[in-house]
């Protein structure tokens, strides 16, 4: 560790947290959270003003939030969304969270949205593209942007750099923090042929503000990000080893299909503590023999929910 | 300074290339027809070869890299359509509900960073997707129509804004002001007001409950959704409640809100008057009006 840079850019380690949910809405109102902290998809909160927010404003009353999105599109070679960082802002005024965090990724173009997390060619012209984007954005925001690596299924033949060179670059010349999901890392390194454990060990580590855990499904030829399942062993080794590289940071367990019932997710992530021990769960990749799994999936933020 | 030139000049040589990659792979997502299609149309379209763009492996071709992305896309969007529409879904059966949901998304696709909005203009793509010699009377489409009517409303009086935030919970306290006129009554500003050709709201509710209701046959329904304390009514009126909060809506004032709903509802304003006193107590718990001085 780099003891002369401020680790963490100088923000919290908050412990272990979950992905605010709404199918969990009913038990939080009445219920202690019992984990540290929440994160939240900042989208699914900016234009909602019935009941998730005030939920969250619960929430926000008793446990440190983190605004995590998904539509800045950093990447894109579209002129950024102004009035979505204005909402940001806005919402950011009204839960005050610890930070805000997006992914290295273009959502779309020509204002199209996809809402995928859309890898980028690594060459030198989009680590300028990008820099001077998260540049405005932390003008914006006023706060350093905490940014995510993504799952990837393909990789450009123009790319020049890896990813953790990217990020690492991207770090030094924008002074953004970075969001290290471990379970990308583990997902992109199976489908590209790259050691998960390298690139960890390869990106700077004060920088790291949060870590993402996450269960992915083997699909035979590749591995997809699903956020559907139990974390597995190798995703816990490679956590274990993150948190021994960055002298420990918060701890975020995404869970966003099949969503478990409140205790179950909370023992999941609790199991976190023993990881940090030495003594790792006995869980394989999950694997699926059907092809219709879905990465990164988004519809867990329209279920609509009434008090 | 001389040999900054050619430099920023292949800088924007190759945010014309980042620009035109985007266009491509976007494009390869959101338009129909086959995979090996849709690829081949952009390759030509953006002047690109997929395989000189994506690098293959020993497991997987270019081609079948870009598939995981494009399959996903219309997977995730359309777990999204099924979950703000379910009703629909029930109705029209997995295969029609999906065929027509990815028409829709072929045809508008999200340009909003909030998912919410991409189901916004699904019944009017229903309603616009209606054969053109429909025949008169033959009500069958109109069905899905107004189910997504419905539907759609219910997920916007989720969201929008509403009374919580702004105005006190006075309708417990006792008040004549609503017998004199003009009373300082208004509108909830999260009030949706729906005319439809069939009664659906316990179609709708058996669906979120799992169950397994028939079609309803049609008969005219005036339906209000609204939200009060963040609970979602939704709720059938009386012609001349429907068309009294319709009148408060689009005039602002109460006494012709009464004297639109005598008017369009075929009752005297007296008899209207006189019902209100009963009423808007009622529309003020459900959170369809509320009082402000
Ligand atoms: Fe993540």
């Amino acid at each position: 560790m780099d003891k002369t840079k401020t680790q963490r850019l100088g923000l919290p380690n908050l412990g272990l947290g979950v992905g605010l949910r709404s199918k969990h809405y009913s038990h939080l109102m009445h219920n202690d959270p019992v984990i540290d902290w929440f994160e939240i998809i900042s989208e699914n909160y900016i234009n909602n003003f019935g009941y998730s927010r005030r939920v969250l404003e619960h929430v926000a009353g008793m446990r440190p939030i983190v605004m995590h999105g998904v539509s800045m599109s950093i990447g894109s070679t579209d002129p950024l969304n102004l009035t979505y960082l204005q909402q940001l802002k806005d919402l950011a005024n009204f839960v005050n969270p610890v930070w805000i965090s997006d992914h290295l990724c273009w959502t779309g173009v020509a204002h199209v949205n996809t809402h995928d997390l859309l890898p980028m060619p690594l060459t030198l012209e989009s680590l300028e593209h990008v820099t001077e984007r998260v540049n405005r954005v932390q003008d914006v925001l006023q706060r350093p942007l905490i940014l995510e690596n993504p799952s990837t299924y393909m990789e450009f033949h123009s790319s020049v750099l890896h990813e953790w060179e990217f990020m690492t670059e991207l770090v030094n010349k924008t002074g953004c923090g970075l969001l290290l999901d471990v379970n990308n890392v583990f997902v992109s390194g199976s489908n590209h042929g790259f050691d998960p454990e390298f690139y960890i060990r390869n990106i700077p580590h004060h920088a790291v503000v949060q870590i993402h855990i996450a269960g992915p499904t083997d699909c035979e030829d590749y591995i997809l990000d699903t956020h559907d399942q139990s974390v597995p062993t190798p995703v816990w080794k490679l956590y274990r080893l993150a948190q021994e590289l960055t002298g420990g940071v918060s701890t975020l367990l995404e869970w966003d299909a099949n969503i478990p019932e409140y205790d179950e997710l909370v023992a999941e992530v609790g199991k976190a503590r023993q990881v940090l021990l030495g003594d790792y769960p006995d869980v394989p990749v999950y694997r699926s023999p059907y092809l219709n799994a879905v990465s990164n999936p988004v519809d867990h933020q329209l279920q609509i929910t009434n008090g | 300074m001389l040999f900054q030139t050619p430099l920023i000049t292949s800088y924007k040589l190759q945010m014309a290339e980042l620009v035109n990659i985007q266009r491509w792979l976007t494009s390869i997502m959101v338009k129909p027809g086959s995979l090996a299609e849709k690829v081949q149309r952009a390759d030509q379209h953006y002047h690109l070869d997929h395989s000189a763009v994506i690098r293959g492996t020993d497991r997987m071709s270019p081609q079948q890299k870009i598939g995981i992305y494009a399959r996903g896309y219309i997977a995730r969007l359309l777990e999204c359509m099924s979950a703000e529409f379910p009703a629909v879904k029930y109705l029209m059966g997995e295969d029609l509900f999906e065929t027509f949901a990815k028409a829709y998304l072929i045809r508008a696709p999200s340009t909003s960073p909030d998912l919410y909005d991409l189901g916004k203009h699904f019944p009017a793509f229903l309603k616009a997707s209606q054969p053109k010699n429909k025949v008169v009377g033959n009500q069958t489409f109109d069905l899905p129509v107004d189910l997504a009517t419905l539907e759609r409303a219910i997920a916007e009086a989720a969201r929008i804004p509403g009374l919580e935030s702004q105005i006190p919970d006075t309708s417990s306290e006792p008040d004549i002001f609503h017998l004199f006129g003009d009373a300082g009554i208004h509108p909830s500003p999260c009030m949706l007001l729906l005319y439809l050709q069939y009664p659906l709201i316990d179609f709708v509710r058996a669906v979120q409950h799992d169950e397994q209701p028939d079609a309803p046959p049609p008969a005219e329904s005036y339906v209000v959704v609204s939200r009060k304390n963040y609970i979602v009514y939704t709720h059938t009126l009386l012609p001349w409640q429907w068309f009294f909060l319709k009148g408060l809506q689009s005039t602002g004032s109460y006494r012709k809100a009464v004297e639109d709903a005598a008017r369009s509802s075929g009752e005297s304003t007296d008899s209207i008057m006189a019902d209100l006193v009963l009423w808007l107590p009622i529309a003020e718990n459900f959170g369809y009006v509320y009082r402000a001085l």
